[in-house]
């Protein structure tokens, strides 16, 4: 066992901690401050705050250089994770590009690919959304309909997708499209990148639970994309986008965890405020979410380990969806249960303003959902790790 | 960054699986349960386990020992538990912890080779009836006449490990001030009562003892901070024993369930299963990572030593008690029988997880510590 970071990354998170700390304004902070702002505002601001990251060296740690990244170490990058909510840096503008997206095209983009959406990627000069859900395609990802058809050089392609993050603000969209006439499941899909700045792509918000609209969907109607921006081979889009997934992973367990470490203790100072933090029901099941949030660094750190040694994470990544999402889950329910009839109010007293803890508190119902289900996440567990027959 | 085992500690719990599946395997454990008269300390056992230095782990290697850390003693605690096998390991290595950590250089010449060797079997009595696993639990007075060197024990302590087969007892005993020490009573002491208590763990023999002017010799550094730390490293060691008893309960139930058909198809396809099964994986390993950082942040005193001890505490005994029970449903009505081992497994964890602090007061310690 040797927990330490080299001597090397230790020096990368003096220098990240340094600009981080001259360049993060005191009230971004304040609990709560971007949820005070539109929606529009704040995505502008985080938009020219990270490309100004970007250009101290600050993003795309482990890209390679000559994609503009920084060459950096996994542990770099789980350092970089850790030191940015430390410093309570907004969450990119640009995430699903610069976690899916943009290590796929190093993987498999034809050169044109890597010197053409890598780099503006990067400067947050192209916002990315995914498209990969739609009303009759969510768990079951292979029964998406949305259709492409060849003329001349061009797709034309028809369909919906849904629960696009940053459907408002995106520029271009990953998407799988079927794009061969009549084949089912995996089969005869691709990967085609579609500029969203055209007539045929209309993105509309969709509110969710907690009042904000970060997701929306994307209505595609004769929407045109050169065949050239296919990502992967035509018809082998079921391989690009396993391909893709497997990106969501790697070291950032522990930037979850310092963030939801940080919530628990927030968690903690209200039920101090508000009487509750003697009662032993209370105290053990504040308890019990800490003993999930602690193992949750501790996976992290072995999961670190496996990527510096080079091994394959397989269906492990699924093990640490389930960790991360259901012990961030599980800390909300905390709060309703340890607060009670105060956890509902927005201003329970004058002075105090408990709605960013409820913007959470409602987020956390997303997390058990997105990028693959609880449920499917344990089918794939007892499947692929425990080996039990379909 | 390496969390993880090294290629020695894997190839040393490789070793100690090895020994057992080859010498001391279910049905020899079954032999100990089935004569529950018998001591509960097979020779052949504990003779393997010291040919192969699993006893001598932590003592240092100026006494016969390995001079290793709790990371590697959490190995053999592991691959014992997966095991179930019965004998004092655990009590021994408290004990020889206990001198380690606070007795005099004449105290540690004296006992620690002995215990390394196993020729000495050793055993802790920390705690009392009732009592809690923090220090504040010793129902045992130490005095001291004027001039003497021998301290004289009164009190009883509950429940010791094999404290019939023990040579030597570290007993927790607080003063007439209230400070708490720690105290070596010989076998054979004058005012020494041993009783029985009959666990229904059959892997396992638990007894009262009793001290009546019994004499004890003080371990000189035997402060409230060494019960501590002698506790934090039971709590651990015992945590790493139920992981281990855990993990094997999860391994064998998803292997029958993958085999075991009804309505024509194998019963682990059902989800019912499969979502259970995966949720206990899910916890055993996270209790397997906390085990495992708890050991190395003791080893490395760790500034968040309070917390890790704690959380292992916790999450090893509900992942033990979890998939144990979870044993017992998912092998369906053989699992419920006293042919079966299920049973093994599910009343060693119980008895283990309240040991050293129960699940709950782990978590109390945590919410002490972060409220």
């Amino acid at each position: 066992m040797d927990l330490t970071y080299t001597a090397e990354e230790e020096q990368f998170r003096q220098e990240l901690r340094t600009w981080l700390a001259e360049n993060i304004p005191t009230e971004w902070t304040v609990p709560g401050y971007w949820a005070t702002l539109s929606d529009e505002e704040s995505f502008e601001k985080r938009r020219e705050w990270e490309a100004r990251k970007t250009a101290a060296g600050f993003s795309g740690i482990q890209w390679p250089v000559e994609y503009g990244g920084r060459g950096g170490t996994p542990g770099m990058k789980a350092i970089y994770d850790e030191e940015t909510v430390r410093a309570h840096a907004p969450q990119t503008v640009n995430v699903l590009g610069l976690t899916f997206l943009a290590p796929t095209i190093m993987a498999i983009g034809t050169e044109e690919q890597k010197a053409e959406i890598i780099g503006p990627m990067l400067r947050n000069e192209v916002i990315w959304c995914q498209g990969f859900s739609e009303p009759g395609a969510g768990s079951d990802l292979a029964a998406v309909a949305t259709r492409g058809v060849l003329d001349g050089d061009e797709y034309v392609v028809n369909g919906q997708k849904i629960w696009t993050t940053n459907a408002m603000h995106g520029d271009k969209i990953f998407t799988i499209v079927r794009t061969e006439a009549g084949s089912e499941k995996h089969k005869g899909l691709s990967m085609l990148l579609i500029d969203m700045n055209q007539p045929g792509v209309e993105a509309r918000p969709l509110k969710q639970m907690s009042g904000a609209s970060e997701f929306g969907e994307v209505f595609l109607t004769d929407a045109r994309v050169p065949a050239k921006d296919c990502l992967g081979e035509i018809g082998q889009g079921w391989r690009t986008a396993m391909l893709l997934l497997s990106f969501e992973r790697g070291a950032s367990g522990v930037g979850q965890y310092t963030e939801f470490r940080r919530q628990y203790d927030e968690i903690v100072a209200e039920a101090k405020r508000f009487g509750r933090a003697d009662d032993p029901v209370a105290r053990q099941e504040l308890a019990r979410c800490l003993v999930e949030l602690e193992c949750l660094r501790y996976h992290a750190m072995h999961i670190l380990t496996q990527v510096e040694q080079g091994k394959d994470l397989g269906s492990e990544s699924s093990m640490t969806k389930l960790q991360w999402s259901e012990a961030f889950q599980d800390l909300w329910e905390a709060f309703e249960h340890v607060l009670g009839p105060e956890a509902t109010l927005s201003a329970p007293r004058p002075d105090v303003d408990l709605s960013p803890f409820h913007a959470q508190d409602h987020w956390s119902r997303s997390v058990t959902i997105w990028g693959g289900s609880s449920q499917v996440q344990r089918n794939i567990v007892a499947e692929r790790v425990l080996g039990l027959p379909r | 960054m390496f969390f993880a085992l090294t290629d020695e500690q894997q190839a040393f719990a490789s070793t100690v699986t090895e020994f057992l599946a080859e010498r001391f395997d279910l049905e020899a454990v079954r032999g100990v349960v089935e004569d529950p008269a018998g001591d509960g300390h097979p020779l052949t056992l504990w003779k393997g386990l010291a040919d192969q230095g699993a006893l001598a782990v932590l003592v240092p290697e100026e006494h016969d020992g390995l001079g290793l850390g709790l990371v590697d003693a959490q190995v053999v605690a592991r691959a014992l538990g997966a095991g179930v096998a019965p004998g004092p390991w655990l009590a021994t290595v408290l004990a020889a912890e206990a001198v380690r950590i606070a007795g005099s250089a004449e105290q540690q010449s004296r006992w620690l080779p002995a215990l390394a060797a196993g020729e000495t079997v050793g055993t802790v009595a920390l705690r009392g009836e009732g009592g809690a696993w923090d220090g504040s639990g010793i129902t045992v007075d130490a005095t001291s006449a004027e001039g003497e060197s021998t301290s004289r024990l009164n009190g009883s302590a509950s429940p010791v490990d094999y404290p019939a087969v023990a040579g030597l007892i570290v007993v927790a005993a607080t003063d007439a001030s209230g400070t708490p020490g720690l105290y070596l009573v010989e076998a054979g002491a004058s005012g020494l009562t041993v009783r029985d208590q009959h666990t229904y763990d059959g892997t396992a023999r638990v007894g009262a003892v009793e001290f009546a002017d019994t004499p004890a010799e003080a371990l000189p550094n035997g402060d409230a901070a060494a019960v501590r730390a002698l506790l934090a490293r039971g709590a651990v060691l015992n945590a790493a024993d139920l992981v281990g008893v855990a993990r094997e309960a999860l391994t064998r139930t998803v292997a029958y369930d993958r085999d075991r058909n009804q309505f024509g198809v194998p019963v682990g396809s059902f989800q019912a299963l499969k979502h259970a099964l995966a949720d206990l994986h899910v916890a055993v390993t996270m209790a397997e990572h906390a085990v495992l950082f708890a050991a190395h942040a003791l080893d490395t005193d760790d500034p968040g030593v309070e917390i890790a001890v704690a959380v292992a505490g916790s999450k090893a005994s509900d992942a033990a008690w979890n998939a144990t029970g979870a044993m017992i449903q998912f092998f369906g009505g053989i699992g419920f029988t006293w042919e079966h081992e299920a049973h093994f497994f599910y009343k060693r964890a119980r008895r283990r997880a309240p040991l050293f602090g129960s699940a709950a007061e782990h978590r109390e310690a945590l919410a002490a510590l972060t409220m």
